[in-house]
């Protein structure tokens, strides 16, 4: 359908998400070929990194854990692994890609807390060092990467819609597309400003309340990409119980109900809102040393915010 | 979270101002690094299709009581691609120029002959992966001036559904033609059937054994053609087991690496070694593993020793019974000491630099006398490795 204004607007579910890819300034019929390209790449990806699927990189890479086996991996895994690495180090090991595995303790639709116990048996499989990667050799010449204990999982969800936003982005722009945005699940990557030069009008969704936005920010470019309390948790004895959690304890952040990243990409917003969830206390601080625009709400309701 | 109109909310909407230009974070540089974000141009419309090349440059360099003998050095180069999400492909090409003496026999010191001798090897492997089983089909192909090798293999394994325990099998024939220069047999064959079974078992995180079981029965033409007396039966069984732990320490990030295996043949060959070895990790881009390996054999039925020990005196063979001089068919036991050191350069490129020395004496069999009258043997063996991935 065409929108307002010649919008071209595509609404779909991708990732267990709503999405949708606005384009403008250009035909429709080219505008809904782009669009198709670009929605098969992000849903390409979610293919290839879920952990869903027994057939996927992750799942592949995930089965070989603790067999002494390093499971080689194409250059676009190998490129998300350095990524993941990067943030592993740059957040001082808070960002770690193998603590999707403290899910088999936590069922926030259970309402019950896990046991100790069964965090304890979970925290010696979370740690990215744990992970071999990256020795290449002229033997066994392709990057592989090895789970290096039987049950590690690697989890590529803490990046992986962010970075579909991007490639899908990129696809529309190299398809000519010069005004537009895409939007998968609150992650949002601008390809352009609006015809004529206009920013896009973005709010940010409340913690607090699910219909309302807690602020609106104007963007011509670069992504939006928001964490929060609020996406899956659960409230136990008046407490919530969110679905970020701390790699070293096994148990869930409290400290920030939101934070929202403005950053060039949306792999690095999505990743540094993630991180300063993580941070608590040291979360602006560190934002402002990656020089990037944020908006953060705390535990009661104030709002923070630098650049946005 | 959608695009939506920001005076829906009651809130305060603050002026958004763009992130400082010239001034980025390490996330974002690191996000900047990965190959479908780059700059614009770069964004093909599908996945980047990636291919592995890779060289390497062996030395080799034996030795005997001082006399220049086997020096090899051989290049090879190894391609590898992917086809698809579930397949791979993979080939290798080597190209050997070997001169010097073939390995000296205590009875052919009068004489070693002169060899210089080019040999051309490929081979190609096919793997289709599962999600808990992978399967693959190899066949190589080997010609030097007086050998013609050809093989074909098979090899599956599955995984249990907590990934603690895998299975492996395997199967392979091989037939092999020799046609010696001296012209001693013409077209003379050898048929070798391979059977191959294993089980890994994760023990706990830090813990892995493993158990593999190798037969092999193989039919036809064994003896060495340029030697004298060797004349052995026409067929050559052979069974191994090994068995393998590793260790990970996790204070130190290191790995040992042990492994002892047990060789018999229906020559009445029964051999050991057990090897120790140690990956030590050094940073992120390094790691050095030294290693050490103990080995012993008991002599073939048909080896014979020299009269008294004297290695400069033939034998005395009856006519038609099986019999060698071989030196690696006598009793004997060897050490090897090497080492190995991996640097990953960049994403793109990696080098590696391998080397072992080697000693094999008759005194140092185990369980048994050694061979008597022969000689120390040594050799040293240098490998570079480069690789780079595109």
């Amino acid at each position: 359908m065409n929108g307002d204004g010649g919008d071209t607007l595509a609404e779909f579910a991708v990732m267990a998400c709503k999405a949708e890819i606005r384009v403008a300034g250009v035909d429709e019929d080219v505008a809904r070929r782009a669009i198709d390209a670009a929605v098969a790449e992000v849903r390409r990806i979610e293919v290839k990194y879920s952990r869903y699927r027994v057939d996927s990189v992750v799942s592949r890479i995930n089965a070989a854990a603790g067999s002494g086996q390093a499971m080689e991996v194409d250059e676009e895994t190998a490129g998300l692994l350095d990524f993941a690495s990067s943030l592993y180090r740059q957040s001082g090991g808070l960002f770690d890609i193998t603590s999707g595995v403290l899910r088999r303790a936590w069922n926030f639709r259970s309402g019950r807390l896990p046991e100790q116990a069964q965090l304890d048996a979970l925290l010696p499989l979370v740690g990215w060092h744990l992970v071999r990667w990256g020795e290449a050799s002229a033997t066994a010449p392709q990057r592989a990467v090895e789970l290096r204990r039987p049950g590690m999982e690697l989890d590529f969800g803490g990046f992986g819609k962010e970075y579909a936003a991007d490639r899908a982005a990129m696809l529309l722009f190299d398809a000519g597309i010069r005004h537009g945005l895409v939007n998968l699940g609150g992650d949002i990557r601008i390809i352009g400003p609006r015809p004529g030069g206009a920013s896009w009008q973005l709010g940010i969704q409340h913690p607090r309340q699910p219909e309302g936005t807690i602020a609106g920010v104007a963007l011509g470019g670069g992504a939006l990409a928001t964490s929060g309390d609020y996406e899956r948790y659960m409230e136990v004895d008046g407490r919530r119980y969110c679905h970020i959690l701390d790699p070293r304890s096994g148990w869930p952040v409290e400290y920030w109900r939101s934070v929202s990243v403005a950053a060039p990409l949306c792999l690095a917003a999505g990743a540094l809102s993630t991180i300063a969830m993580l941070l608590r206390t040291d979360a602006a601080d560190f934002l402002r040393s990656q020089k990037v625009a944020f908006l953060a709400v705390d535990a009661a309701g104030e709002v923070l915010h630098q650049g946005l | 979270m959608a695009a939506t109109d920001p005076r829906d909310s009651g809130a305060a909407t603050p002026e958004a101002t763009p992130p400082e230009r010239g001034k980025v974070g390490g996330v974002l540089l690191a996000a900047l690094a990965l190959p479908g974000l780059g700059a614009p141009a770069v964004y093909a419309d599908s996945a980047p299709e990636h291919a592995t090349i890779a060289y390497k440059q062996l030395h080799y360099q034996d030795s005997q009581s001082g006399l220049q003998r086997i020096h090899v050095d051989a290049p090879s180069l190894y391609l590898m691609t992917p086809i698809g999400a579930n397949w791979s492909l993979a080939g290798s090409a080597v190209l050997d120029v070997v001169s010097g003496a073939s390995p000296r026999y205590y009875t052919s010191v009068s004489g070693a002959s002169h060899m210089f001798d080019r040999r051309i090897a490929e081979d190609a492997k096919v793997t289709y992966y599962r999600s808990r089983s992978q399967f693959s089909f190899s066949a190589s192909h080997s010609k030097e001036d007086d050998y013609e090798s050809n093989a074909f293999a098979a090899d599956a394994s599955f995984s249990t559904e907590d990934n603690n325990t895998t299975f492996n099998f395997g199967a392979g024939a091989s037939i092999d033609t020799i046609n010696p220069v001296n012209h001693i047999v013409v077209d003379a064959h050898k048929h070798t059937r391979e059977f191959l079974a294993g089980v890994t078992q994760a023990l706990d995180p830090f813990d892995l054994v493993q158990l593999q079981l190798g037969y092999s029965i193989g039919n036809g033409y064994y003896d060495d053609p340029y030697k004298l007396f060797d004349n052995r039966p026409g067929k050559h069984d052979q069974g191994t087991a090994v068995l393998r732990w590793n260790h990970q320490f996790e204070d130190w990030g290191s790995t040992l690496r042990t492994n002892y295996r047990y060789y018999r043949d229906s020559n009445q060959v029964h051999a050991h070694t057990i090897q120790l070895e140690w990956v030590q990790p050094l940073g992120e881009s390094f790691s050095v593993s030294p290693s050490l390996s103990y080995y012993t054999q008991s002599a073939a039925s048909f080896y014979i020793d020299p009269p008294n020990g004297d290695q400069n005196r033939f034998p005395n063979i009856p006519p038609g019974s099986y019999s060698s001089l071989d030196q690696r068919v006598s009793a004997f036991g060897g050490i090897t000491a090497g080492g190995r050191v991996d640097w990953i350069i960049s994403p793109h490129w990696s080098t590696n630099l391998k080397g072992d020395y080697h000693e094999e004496r008759a005194a140092w069999r185990l369980f048994g006398q050694g061979s008597p009258g022969l000689v120390p043997f040594r050799y040293v063996a240098f490998e570079f490795g480069l690789s780079y991935r595109f």
